[in-house]
């Protein structure tokens, strides 16, 4: 099962990284903003991985939990930056 | 200056989503010695619910709420909490935060009191972390006025 959780954390890695592509080269700024949130959501996911693969799920739960409350605030604080300037 | 925001979904989504990361932030602050976090992280999650309050509700409605004043209050409280445990234990005739000698005063054993002290420096230091990030971000919002 733990080879099973591996191969799965491999794969995200590599979406990971295709999600990088465009938040680095994105055309617009929003592009880059969703680049960034999608990596975001799928770091949670491999966070979570890394517990089962570890056996401490009960430890790893906590900080993806931490991480997704500030991808999302970080993300809507962007969102308002954004609108408060006028730029979108 | 913050305007409140004119979308429904984000203002009813962060206004009934915003209890659930304090409690969530209380559970970090007191289950510290158990698992990741203790006073500085929950405090900090503590402090991104209030900036969520101030991102979508504004911040005159965030002030009326949680005001300067109240914030000031707060912060000496986390600071007042934290040197005053270690100042009990210099008082006491132990090193500063050296817990064990809170058995003196407490009825428990010198474990017992190590693991109390450790909680209530950890409450200390959560509310006074709170406390200074929203301070900080409320300041850089309004261009320090």
């Amino acid at each position: 099962m733990q080879q099973f959780f591996l191969i799965v954390g491999t794969g995200l890695c590599f979406l990971v990284l295709l999600c990088l592509y465009r938040g680095v080269f994105g055309p617009t700024v929003l592009n880059r903003l969703a680049g960034i949130s999608a990596i975001g959501t799928k770091t949670l996911v491999i966070l979570l991985l890394m517990g089962f693969i570890y056996g401490r799920v009960d430890m790893f739960v906590d900080i993806s939990m931490v991480y997704s409350i500030l991808n999302f605030i970080g993300t809507l604080a962007v969102a308002k930056y954004l609108e408060t300037k006028g730029e979108v | 200056m913050i305007r409140t925001t004119d979308d429904v979904i984000i203002k009813t989504v962060s206004r009934i989503f915003t209890p659930f990361i304090q409690i969530f932030a209380l559970y970090v602050i007191m289950h510290g010695h158990y698992s990741p976090g203790g006073g500085f992280q929950g405090g900090v999650i503590l402090g991104a619910g209030f900036i969520l309050l101030v991102i979508t509700q504004g911040l005159d409605e965030t002030r009326r709420r949680f005001s300067q004043k109240l914030d000031t209050i707060f912060c000496s409280i986390g600071l007042l909490v934290y040197s005053g445990i270690g100042m009990l234990c210099l008082i006491i005739g132990g090193n500063y935060l050296d817990y064990s000698k809170l058995s003196k005063i407490l009825p428990v054993l010198a474990a017992k009191a190590r693991s109390l002290g450790i909680l209530g420096v950890e409450i200390g230091v959560g509310i006074g972390v709170m406390a200074v990030m929203y301070s900080i971000f409320s300041d850089i919002v309004t261009g320090g006025e």
